[in-house]
């Protein structure tokens, strides 16, 4: 009996140490409370006691607050720590929108690596800071963003205006003078979403005409209308929410809605990007990933080599400076759709689902920056990937003062079937005048006018081109016509498209700056063609669309 | 002015704290031999003890502890369970987020659900060890027979309580881990598909459906698997529980050798009197009490009153568990993975640890190892106490025929059998890597799983023929079949990964 005595004994004062050990650790040891204790409001401590805010139509319960005290609702005045740092003000009172609404993370945490969701098994990690703004794409839509030439160009006529001079935007400008001005003008850094008066310019105007000295002697003059859309354009996306914008006409500008869909709209070559902002770490591989377990990390490395981070990813490299990479990995980030109660759906979002918005701009440039660019190349140059077959490059002038506005409008509609360029005029794709836009850009980008509808044909014997086919064109174009580095001629929405002066003019200027050379004038390597026997061969190609 | 009804009624209010003391004892305070014995016998939680109890029970080395440390590590989890029931939502993403708020902000609220899981786990590996205690003491023969069946019972309450445990967090390890249990009741299929009769026939799927109460895990399954758990399968252990202790006194106490008497030390001085008063109980109710009792035809000479002797070791061992679980619960959290998505699927999902050793079989053969290889094991464990109608060895350690030799040579061919065939399997493959077109029925029937069966089957029986007694059979196979549980588990916790390929280290895993 002694033993099983002495066994309750040991055992008992064990568990009543072990006991006293998890009071310990439960009164005093947790993180929030040792936050807390150095919490101070005018020398005196604060309450430590559990913190969240909490919204049932969000579904949040967001203990952040529990650390982060100063940015809980009414309590901005505690000091302390480095930790209570107060919010900056934000449209979006995080004492009704919580926390991980914008910031992603784990509300219902309570320690540091739990609520950053930088741990095991937590799906939605916070945004790093530095992409803070990723989180807006949770409920927003940037709509009709313009593309980055666009938005360039629209930022630095507000520059160049000198608007900044009396106008803040985005925390820059409006600066107070030495002579006692400065900030005459309201802040612009919300005007896309909350509007400003249409008539500013008459205004504005009149008041300089006024005016004897001053700003609105030295900083206002008249402009025309050109500089006037690009500020109705540059005002239109200040949406309190400037890197995102950016980081947005980035995006526009690589082609990537040509493989991507992105909210129902663009190609559907690789996967839809619509949620990718909300990729599960845990479910990522991060072998190839050099800068560790992080998804903005993960979506950079993926711009850089993405076959190396993916496997049997088809995705070019994309070519961009580190900055753009940065901007295209905020961009990826903010693809995020929280599923939203009604009261809390923006109007963007509702007018981008539901009434067709677009969320990018529609004009040529931003479109085909969008869409084409990503093969054709920025400036319509065309592109090859190593070991692929080339991306013709459509703003050649000399095959565009050789294609009718038909042309190219069919071929955007319907694509090339059987090659890699898809139809437009899809379902996701792009509208009629959207697509006239594009054409105007593309007629843009090399300065030539359309060609006149021609019904000009030969009338040859096609067989009679058969062997010139053969020695001259067979070697890009492939014996049956089914391309190989050239493009395929043997294509009956092609030759559908195309007319035979067309086909004839090709081969007889060629196309500068590509591998197709002109048959008119002979080479050290082939001998010029004459013109019945560049007809023959057009006759020959033409033959193929019988099939 | 005072009337005697009045001065009646002070004298009662000041004698009413000694009077309910009285009343609660119903035969007074507990402080000689007889009143205690009195006390154990007529108080409705005790009286499941016998009142005095023999001195080689007290021996730590007869018992372990193992049978009161699951009694422990239940009421363990039945108190730290129901604490976490305040708190537990047993609805889809509900549940998970109310495990987090358990573990996040419920005060000690992950200590709790630490020290349930942890003690969860406790009582599933002492009642294993506790049936082995049993086995290997012989305590099964004449007259506890019976009990042994209940215990096998008991067995399998704990591991229904511990897997219908597992869902409720509801988080990407119970999801997947209790689909592929629901998948392993469904394994009837294999042969009811091999043989083509599933459209009118299926066991197997009804079984599934069942389980989860639809074709898929969801709420439906959730609520079934909470109400097992914190309701349907704890009063069936409780009442079981009751039984099993019930029948350890009325079959006379725990076996104990033959010898028992001669073999134990004479009592230690400190020790209460062995026997002081000559028992206040008649013994006339044993003309119906089955079998030798503790007091009928022995005698009481080596026996000791339950209070305080046999209280001290129960209430030494019930606090060493909790001091174990404490401990334990202090140094590792309860898993909590991500948010249950029937979408992504975990590679590999793997069942709670206890049926990884039926999963490993069920890789090899769905329907030998969710149905035939259990089914063998519990029969077999079952008519043990049958087959084995020998006296000698009982309430010894590896007692019988053939005794801690037999045992030896059986964990030698128990792990060799295992090791050489999961290494032949893992090494060479099955007939399916070699003939894509084998026959189901073949593979059912010829499998890891059934050679290893087969194999030790072999063995005991050839045990049986050598030492000419079913105990050194019995012996053999038990062993064996622990060495198997032990290997298999194993393999399957520690050595397979995605798609159940083997590999040494999870770090040699495939990415995603």
């Amino acid at each position: 009996m002694r033993k099983n005595k002495l066994l309750l004994l040991a055992s008992s004062l064990g568990v009543l140490l072990l006991l006293i050990v998890a009071a310990v650790q439960e009164n005093w040891l947790k993180p929030w409370r040792q936050v807390q204790a150095a919490g101070r409001i005018d020398q005196s401590a604060i309450d430590v006691q559990l913190r969240q805010i909490t919204n049932a139509k969000l579904g949040i319960g967001d203990r952040c607050v529990s650390c982060h005290v100063a940015m809980a609702p009414g309590e901005q005045a505690v000091k302390g720590s480095l930790m209570f740092a107060p919010h900056k003000p934000v449209v979006h009172d995080p004492a009704e929108y919580g926390c991980t609404t914008c910031h992603s993370g784990q509300g219902s945490a309570t320690e540091k690596d739990d609520a950053h969701g930088t741990v095991h098994f937590w799906p939605a990690p916070m945004i790093p800071l530095r992409h803070a703004q990723a989180g807006c794409g949770s409920c927003h839509v940037a709509l009709g963003t313009p593309g980055r030439v666009a938005f360039d160009r629209a930022r630095a006529t507000f520059d160049r205006l000198d608007c900044r001079a009396c106008h803040r935007v985005d925390g820059s400008g409006g600066t107070i003078r030495p002579d006692g001005g400065g900030m005459e003008g309201p802040d612009l850094s919300r005007v896309g979403i909350a509007g400003y008066d249409a008539d500013w310019y008459a205004k504005h105007s009149a008041k300089s005409e006024k005016a004897a000295a001053g700003p609105w002697k030295t900083s206002f003059a008249q402009t025309g209308a050109g500089d006037l859309e690009l500020l109705r354009a540059y005002l239109a996306t200040r949406t309190a929410a400037p890197a995102l914008v950016e980081a947005k006409s980035t995006f526009l500008s690589f082609g990537c809605l040509g493989c991507h869909r992105v909210g129902g709209v663009g190609g559907d070559e690789g996967p839809d990007l619509t949620r990718a902002g909300e990729k599960d770490p845990g479910q990522a591989d991060f072998t190839h990933v050099p800068e560790g377990h992080r998804l903005d990390g993960w979506i950079a490395e993926h711009f850089r080599s993405p076959a190396a981070v993916t496997a049997g990813s088809q995705m070019p490299p994309v070519a961009a400076s580190e900055k753009d990479i940065d901007r295209l990995t905020m961009f990826v980030l903010s693809l995020r759709r929280g599923d939203l109660p009604g009261v809390y759906t923006p109007v963007d979002r509702m007018k981008a689902a539901r009434f067709g918005q677009r969320e990018f701009a529609t004009d040529g440039a931003t479109l085909f920056g969008a869409f084409c660019s990503g093969c054709h190349g920025p400036e319509g140059q065309g592109r090859q990937a190593p070991g692929g077959a080339a991306f013709p490059a459509i703003a050649n002038p000399d095959f565009q003062s050789i294609v009718s506005d038909k042309f190219l409008t069919e071929t955007v509609r319907q694509g090339r079937p059987g090659r890699r360029m898809p139809g437009w005029a899809k379902e996701g794709g792009l509208r009629p005048e959207e697509i006239a836009r594009v054409v105007e850009h593309l007629r843009s980008l090399s300065g030539t006018e359309p060609a006149a509808e021609d019904s000009w044909s030969v009338a040859i014997d096609p067989l009679e081109g058969v062997e010139i086919y053969d020695a001259n064109c067979s070697g890009c174009h492939g014996p049956k016509g089914q391309g190989g580095k050239g493009p395929a001629l043997a294509n009956r929405a092609f030759l559908d498209l195309v007319s035979d002066k067309y086909l004839f003019e090709t081969v007889r200027r060629g196309r500068r700056g590509t591998a197709m050379a002109g048959f008119e004038e002979g080479s050290p390597t082939r001998r010029a063609l004459a013109k019945d026997e560049m007809e023959a061969v057009v006759a020959y190609v033409r033959a193929w669309q019988g099939r | 002015m005072s009337t005697p009804a009045l001065e009646e009624l002070k004298s009662n209010l000041r004698a009413a704290p000694k009077r309910i003391l009285d009343t609660a004892f119903r035969s007074g305070k507990p402080s000689t031999d007889r009143t205690r014995s009195t006390f154990i016998f007529g108080n409705v939680f005790l009286h499941l003890h016998s009142t005095r109890v023999h001195r080689w029970t007290l021996r730590w080395s007869t018992t372990l502890g193992l049978g009161l440390a699951t009694t422990a590590a239940f009421l363990i989890t039945l108190i730290t369970g129901v604490l976490l029931m305040f708190y537990y939502k047993p609805y889809p993403d509900a549940a998970y987020q109310s495990i987090k708020d358990i573990h996040f902000v419920v005060p000690t609220g992950r200590f709790m659900r630490n020290i349930h899981r942890w003690a969860a786990n406790v009582m599933v590996v002492a009642v294993i060890l506790h049936m082995a205690r049993a086995f290997y003491t012989a305590s099964y023969r004449k007259p506890r027979e019976f009990n042994w069946l209940i215990g096998m019972g008991l067995l399998a309450t704990t591991l229904g309580l511990s897997f219908t445990g597992y869902l409720l967090p509801w988080d990407q390890l119970a999801y997947w881990a209790i689909t592929i249990g629901a998948n392993i009741a469904q394994s009837p299929r294999e042969v009811t598909d091999a043989i083509g009769i599933t459209d009118w026939f299926d066991p197997g799927g009804a079984q599934r459906f069942l389980l989860l109460g639809s074709d898929t895990l969801g709420p439906e399954a959730l609520i079934r698997f909470y109400l097992l758990h914190v309701m349907i399968l704890p009063l069936a252990l409780v009442a079981l529980m009751s039984v099993h202790f019930w029948r350890i006194r009325k079959d006379g106490g725990l076996a104990r050798p033959a010898g028992a008497d001669e073999r134990l030390p004479d009592p230690a001085g400190a020790m209460y009197p062995v026997f002081t008063q000559a028992p206040a109980k008649t013994y006339s109710l044993a003309a119906i009490v089955k079998g030798r009792t503790a007091a009928v035809g022995q005698g009481p000479e080596n026996t000791v009153p339950s209070m305080p002797h046999l209280f001290y070791a129960e209430l030494g061992v019930f606090m060493l568990t909790t001091l174990v679980c404490l401990a334990l619960a202090l140094v590792s959290d309860a898993p909590l993975k991500e948010l249950a998505n029937p979408n992504v699927p975990e590679n590999p999902a793997k069942a709670p640890w206890y049926f990884l050793g039926l999963q490993e079989l069920v890789s090899f053969s769905a329907f030998v190892g969710g149905i035939g290889i259990p089914m063998i094991v519990l029969a077999g464990l079952g008519l043990i106490p049958y087959l084995d109608r020998e006296d000698s060895g009982t309430g010894e350690w590896f007692g019988g025929s053939g005794g801690p030799g037999v045992v030896k040579q059986a964990l030698v061919v128990g792990f060799g059998a295992a090791l050489a065939i999961e290494t032949f399997a893992i090494r060479f493959g099955w007939i399916r890597e070699w003939y894509l077109a084998a026959p189901q029925l073949l593979i059912t029937i010829l499998n890891p799983g059934t050679l290893l069966a087969a194999a030790y089957g072999i063995y005991s029986v050839w045990l049986v023929k050598r030492h000419r007694s079913a105990r050194a059979g019995a012996l053999g196979l038990f062993t064996c079949f622990l060495c198997g549980f032990l290997v298999l588990t194993a393999i399957g916790t520690y050595f397979r990964g995605p798609n159940w390929v083997f590999y040494w280290s999870p770090s040699d895993w495939p990415r995603h």
